[in-house]
């Protein structure tokens, strides 16, 4: 069988299968969203120019050379110079590297833990679901960023443990996602049937239940990408986040500060850099929302 | 009157009102200063330990003694109208004015005096080294510092210090010369576990002092506010009321004095300050400071034990460009431990003879047995230029192959990783105390006892395991030698030895940079002083 | 009662376990809050005697019965970075940012709640469109960045608004703290040019937050009315003849209120946290400046007071959101 053909055939073999479906057809809706479509061009060009980053940014990122700070946009330097005299139009191309970068390892970590723990506590239930729910809600009662600032705080800055801290409050809302979709199949009788046959529980979740949850963890996750990528910002222009060289945005973004009235160029670059992707990922999400969930 | 139009058009749809920008010069006086009072913890004398407190708290509390405005190594007469050394050098007696007040408008004695010296040594914040580095310590300083009438202040030594030396070091402008009120302190005293906190907590927010202003108000991160003493002993002070406001961004200060919403700016950074050179309704007063920022290599580290690497960093830092860039109206390139201004220092060609040389240093690394490079690591503060210079020496020492890695952090967690040794390479900065070579060199070259064991965090060159008995006793013979040209000849020695081969490398001594409107007249700045009551509107 | 008992201790549980979280998150700090008070110079002597006056070198589960009996008597302890009690700041910060913030959900709100209606109603036009696209700006746009924009332009190029801060320098100490709301105690007074001016440092920094939430609001009403409008009594509704108007806003509208009651109340907890980054930015002397500030001064009370108290009220918040909900939806009782 064809993928193709295990996506469009009439008659489903599994649930599995069927949820797959769903998500090819919502494709098909997705690709005549338009704004959805621009989200995906936005994502697709951060992701090229990260990739080719090195070939695009014409001198290197920590490149300084004090006789040329601050100089305003020109041909030489597209962007203009910042305050040791870097070219900011290479620090900008090279940063989507950053962000892309901790973006992606966030959702890494988030979306699996996540998963784990919600289908685990929508699963077993009891006393299981209530312990660990409780733990999701004291990590839902704190607004991320400030629970970002402190586990930053406490681990150290630098952009890993930048990565770790986000991570940290990225989980719970995919956990609880991944509770209620779990919470809606687990007295379908094929688990039914998979159990009285003797499936494991750890079968059970890791065959059957979290295959099922996964379209909808995906969405989550395109979804929360925008929100990662501000929150990662917002600690890099706090001083939290990725050490200097890197040219992380945020962290461009705060030198700008200090140059206000005397040169806006600082931060208007790495700003739109931001504004760019974290809006590219929410049409994208956005789109996917929509194409998954014709009720909107 | 604007009310009702803004009433209405406190609405949703309003949402930018521009009815013209509001300009409004500060009362006449008033003197309004902005600064960034982030730093700002406490105004007791006995613990401050940064430079927005001292600068406040010295307009609050005169010191015994103050240092000549012409020459700096001259003491002259404040609140104390003389004094004398006894004929063994170990005693030292001041007489105070009889018509010294605190702000309540009780007299100030001398039994003030001695208290707050106690008080000052007892509870023993980093400021005591003022005192305890000579000689004085918890369990002597009540015997050492007695008031035997209203106006006599004896004061017991251990050795016979040089008098100018002892005078300028521990008693002119300097917080612990300072005069609290002791009945206050007394009854506002918190007990914990049996011990007084001798009205820390109480001066903490309000000290009580004989001075020209005092503190009526301080809102954290916001606001200070302080209101002249009427029965001030000394001149008048101009100002009726002098407000510091908390503005921490060098941007928003700079349009502030522009608009003239206040008079004094004390946070501009390089490119405000070059900007507002050229304007004519602001002065900038730079003043140089008896203060360094500086690396510290860790010796205790194998690849900084090697003197030639230490050298080596010396020719990474490019000190002409930084000095045309970076550290314009930030400081002086300096590569010696002594601070311009200080009795004993070399002078400007002399104290600073690096230039950038990447093959230089290169060399000196291979010789050390690195001819690839290394990897380090770099901690730094935040603040200020900090990150720059880091950037500038990592930047040049990747051209070499030495790969520094920076990680920057909050000053308490700086300071915390220097006193416990932890770090390869430590960005950060120190002040002295007092205008004299062995201020620095006393901390900075001289280290007691090396040992992890021994704990002798206050002393940088301890932190970074720098050790020489041959400093050490020079810098001994320093202190106690009476005649100044052979001071001043050991102290030049012991510069030039530290300038190659010591763990410190200086980048630049302290500039302060103050800029004031222009209709602010006869305002007086030295390193010691920022003397808010002569400013004249 | 049975339930109330048991929702009850629910919420006590978590109130325990977010101290648990704070105090652990306090422990963890590599700053040690005895070297931000003796400072750079201090001998060790010292250093350890400021450790043990702060308790410090207690083990840590007795540290942590000390702070939840601190906790519990309201004791939030000394901001070292300050030299004030943690209470008496936070008493002092709080009102700057619920002014700060409350205004910013009135503009999020009066904004919001409209375009949201306006998309719904025509769904798919140019306004819905243009709705969703200003929508999603609001949630893509770093609000810190849009401050640093907003200043440049607005403050120090056109000089149409304050700048950072809440007042200018000369109208400082003019008005009496009674509510600590600039605004409210200026215009009690009678002190119109303080208003006038505590207005122009206000608007930018709150319309900026606004828009955040003013995105998040819109969408929220397009999706509430949405449901409404799909519902079959509005379809008969509309089959009787009456007009679209009074279909939407007596019908449509009039029941979706609850539930836009709680989504403000929500997008407001979450201004909160957009408060953080935007004082910075506008040096406004409010909770979020003060918890980075004690964040970069290492000061462990403070920082730990602050994201209890949001964690606090986040949960209020969020009980009162639940609330209204089970009151309104059958569904979930």
């Amino acid at each position: 069988m064809t993928l193709r053909e295990y996506l469009t055939a009439e008659e489903t073999q599994s649930a599995t299968q069927a949820r797959w479906q769903a998500l090819y057809a919502g494709w098909r809706r997705l690709r005549g969203n338009r704004l959805a479509m621009i989200g995906a061009v936005l994502v697709t060009s951060l992701i090229l120019l990260a990739v080719f980053a090195p070939e695009i940014a014409p001198y290197g990122p920590d490149e300084e050379s004090l006789a040329d700070r601050l100089l305003p946009p020109s041909t030489a330097h597209l962007f203009g110079t910042d305050d040791l005299g870097r070219d900011i139009f290479s620090r900008v191309v090279l940063g989507s590297r950053i962000t892309l970068m901790t973006a992606c390892l966030v959702a890494a970590i988030a979306a699996p833990l996540g998963l784990l723990i919600g289908t685990v506590a929508g699963y077993f239930g009891g006393f299981v679901d209530v312990a660990l729910m409780r733990v999701n809600d004291i990590f839902l009662s704190f607004p991320s960023l400030i629970l970002a600032l402190g586990f930053v705080a406490g681990l150290g800055p630098g952009i890993r443990n930048a990565v770790i801290a986000i991570a940290l409050t990225a989980w719970p809302p995919i956990a609880r996602l991944a509770r209620a979709e779990t919470l809606t199949i687990r007295r379908a009788d094929y688990i039914s049937a998979v159990r009285i046959q003797g499936g494991s529980s750890f079968r059970i979740i890791t065959r059957h239940i979290v295959p099922m949850c996964l379209p909808s963890v995906i969405v989550r996750v395109t979804l929360n990408m925008a929100g990662i990528v501000l929150t990662a910002a917002g600690l890099g222009f706090l001083g939290l986040g990725a050490q200097p060289p890197a040219p992380e945005w945020g962290a461009m973004l705060s030198i700008g500060r200090s140059h206000l009235s005397g040169a806006w160029w600082l931060s208007t670059a790495p700003g739109v850099a931001i504004l760019f992707t974290s809006l590219g990922f929410n049409l994208l999400g956005d789109g996917l929302r929509d194409a998954l969930d014709p009720r909107s | 009157m604007v009310r009702s139009r803004h009433m209405l058009c406190a609405t949703v749809a309003a949402v930018l009102l521009a009815a013209g920008p509001s300009r409004a010069a500060t009362p006449k006086d008033t003197l309004v200063m902005a600064w960034n009072l982030d730093a700002l913890i406490t105004f007791d004398p006995a613990q401050i330990g940064e430079v927005n407190g001292n600068d406040i708290v010295s307009n609050v509390c005169d010191t015994l003694v103050r240092y000549d405005t012409q020459d700096f190594s001259k003491v002259v007469p404040s609140m104390a109208q003389s004094w004398s050394t006894s004929a063994d050098g170990l005693t030292l007696t001041f007489k105070l004015r009889p018509d010294l007040t605190f702000p309540d408008g009780s007299k100030a004695t001398a039994a003030d005096a001695a208290w707050s010296m106690q008080r000052f040594v007892k509870l023993g914040f980093g400021n005591s080294a003022n005192l305890t580095q000579w000689g004085f310590n918890r369990d002597t300083i009540d015997s050492a510092i007695t008031a035997p009438d209203d106006t006599t202040l004896v004061v017991k030594l251990d050795k016979p210090y040089p008098e100018g030396l002892i005078l300028s070091a521990a008693f002119a402008q300097n917080d612990a010369a300072m005069i609290l009120e002791k009945s206050v302190g007394e009854k506002n005293a918190k007990v914990v576990d049996g011990k007084s906190d001798l009205g820390n907590a109480f001066f903490k927010t309000n000290p009580v002092c004989v001075g020209p202003y005092h503190v009526s108000k301080w809102d954290a991160n916001e606001v200070v506010v302080l209101d002249r003493n009427d029965k001030y002993w000394g001149k008048k002070p101009n100002s009726r009321r002098v407000i510091v406001r908390h503005v921490p961004e060098s941007g928003a200060e700079r349009l502030l004095l522009e608009q003239g919403d206040i008079d004094v700016a004390r946070l501009l950074k390089t490119e405000d300050l070059v900007a507002l050179a050229s304007n004519k309704d602001i002065h900038i007063e730079q003043t140089e400071m008896q203060g360094f920022q500086y690396f510290a290599l860790n010796m205790a580290d194998p690849i900084l034990a090697k003197p030639q690497v230490r050298e080596a960093f010396r020719y990474l830092i490019d000190y002409d460009e930084l000095g045309r860039t970076l550290l314009q109206y930030n400081g002086i390139p300096r590569a010696s431990l002594v601070p311009e201004g200080a009795f004993g220092a070399l002078d400007r060609k002399a104290g600073q003879p690096f230039k950038l040389d990447l093959a230089k240093a290169k060399a000196l690394i291979a010789e050390a047995g690195y001819p690839d490079g290394f990897e380090m690591k770099m901690i730094l503060s935040v603040n200020n230029i900090s990150p720059n210079l880091a950037q500038h020496l990592a930047s040049n020492a990747a051209k070499i192959g030495i790969k520094i890695s920076l990680e920057q952090m909050a000053d308490a967690q700086l300071f915390t990783r220097g006193r416990a040794r932890e770090f390869q390479i430590q960005e950060v900065g120190w002040g002295a105390g007092e205008p004299d070579a062995d201020s620095m060199i006393s901390r900075h070259a001289v280290d007691p006892d090396p040992r992890a064991e021994a704990k002798l965090a206050q002393y940088p060159s301890w932190r970074v395991s720098f050790y020489s008995k041959e400093i050490n006793d020079k810098a001994e013979q320093a202190k106690m030698e009476r005649d100044p040209a052979k001071r001043i000849a050991l102290y030049h020695e012991i510069q030039e030895y530290m300038m190659h081969n010591g763990p410190m490398v200086y980048v630049y001594q302290t500039i302060r940079p103050i800029a004031y409107r222009s209709n602010v007249k006869d305002f007086l700045i030295n390193p010691f002083t920022v003397d808010y009551g002569s400013a004249v509107k | 009662m049975g339930r109330f008992l048991s929702w009850l201790g629910s919420i006590l549980v978590t109130l325990l376990g977010l101290m648990m979280l704070t105090f652990f998150i306090g422990r963890m700090l590599p700053i040690d809050p005895v070297a931000a008070i003796i400072g750079d110079q201090a001998d060790q002597a010292t250093y350890l005697m400021v450790k043990h006056q702060l308790g410090l070198d207690r083990s840590v589960p007795v540290q942590f019965l000390f702070y939840l009996r601190d906790m519990l008597h309201g004791d939030l302890g000394e901001a070292l970075f300050t030299g004030h009690r943690v209470a008496d700041d936070l008493a002092h910060v709080f009102p700057a940012t619920v002014e700060l913030a409350s205004l910013a959900i009135v503009i999020g709100a009066g904004i919001g709640v409209p375009l949201g209606v306006v998309a719904a109603v025509w769904k798919g036009s140019w306004i819905d469109q243009l709705a969703r696209v200003v929508g999603l700006l609001g949630f893509s746009s770093p609000a810190f960045w849009l401050g640093l924009l907003g200043l440049m332009l607005f403050y120090a190029t056109l000089g149409w608004v304050g700048g950072p801060g809440r007042l200018d320098i000369s109208f400082m100490d003019e008005v009496e703290p009674v509510t600590g709301l600039m605004l409210v105690d200026s215009a009690l007074q009678g002190e119109w040019e303080v208003f006038d001016n505590a207005w122009r440092h206000i608007i930018l920094p709150a319309s900026i937050l606004g828009f955040a939430a003013m995105a998040y609001i819109s969408r929220m009403t397009r999706s509430f009315m949405l449901d409404q409008l799909s519902q079959e009594y509005i379809v008969a509704a509309r089959a009787k003849g009456l007009s679209q108007g009074r279909v939407v806003m007596r019908h449509a509208f009039g029941n979706i209120l609850v539930q836009l009651v709680t989504v403000i109340a929500l997008a407001y907890a979450f201004l909160l946290e957009g408060a953080v980054l935007t004082e910075t930015v506008f040096a406004w002397p409010g909770f979020g400046h003060y918890l980075t500030a004690g964040l970069l001064a290492g000061d462990m009370n403070a920082v730990l007071s602050c994201v209890l108290i949001v964690g606090i009220i986040f949960i209020a918040l969020n009980q009162l959101a639940d609330f209204l909900y089970r009151r309104l939806d059958p569904r979930t009782r």
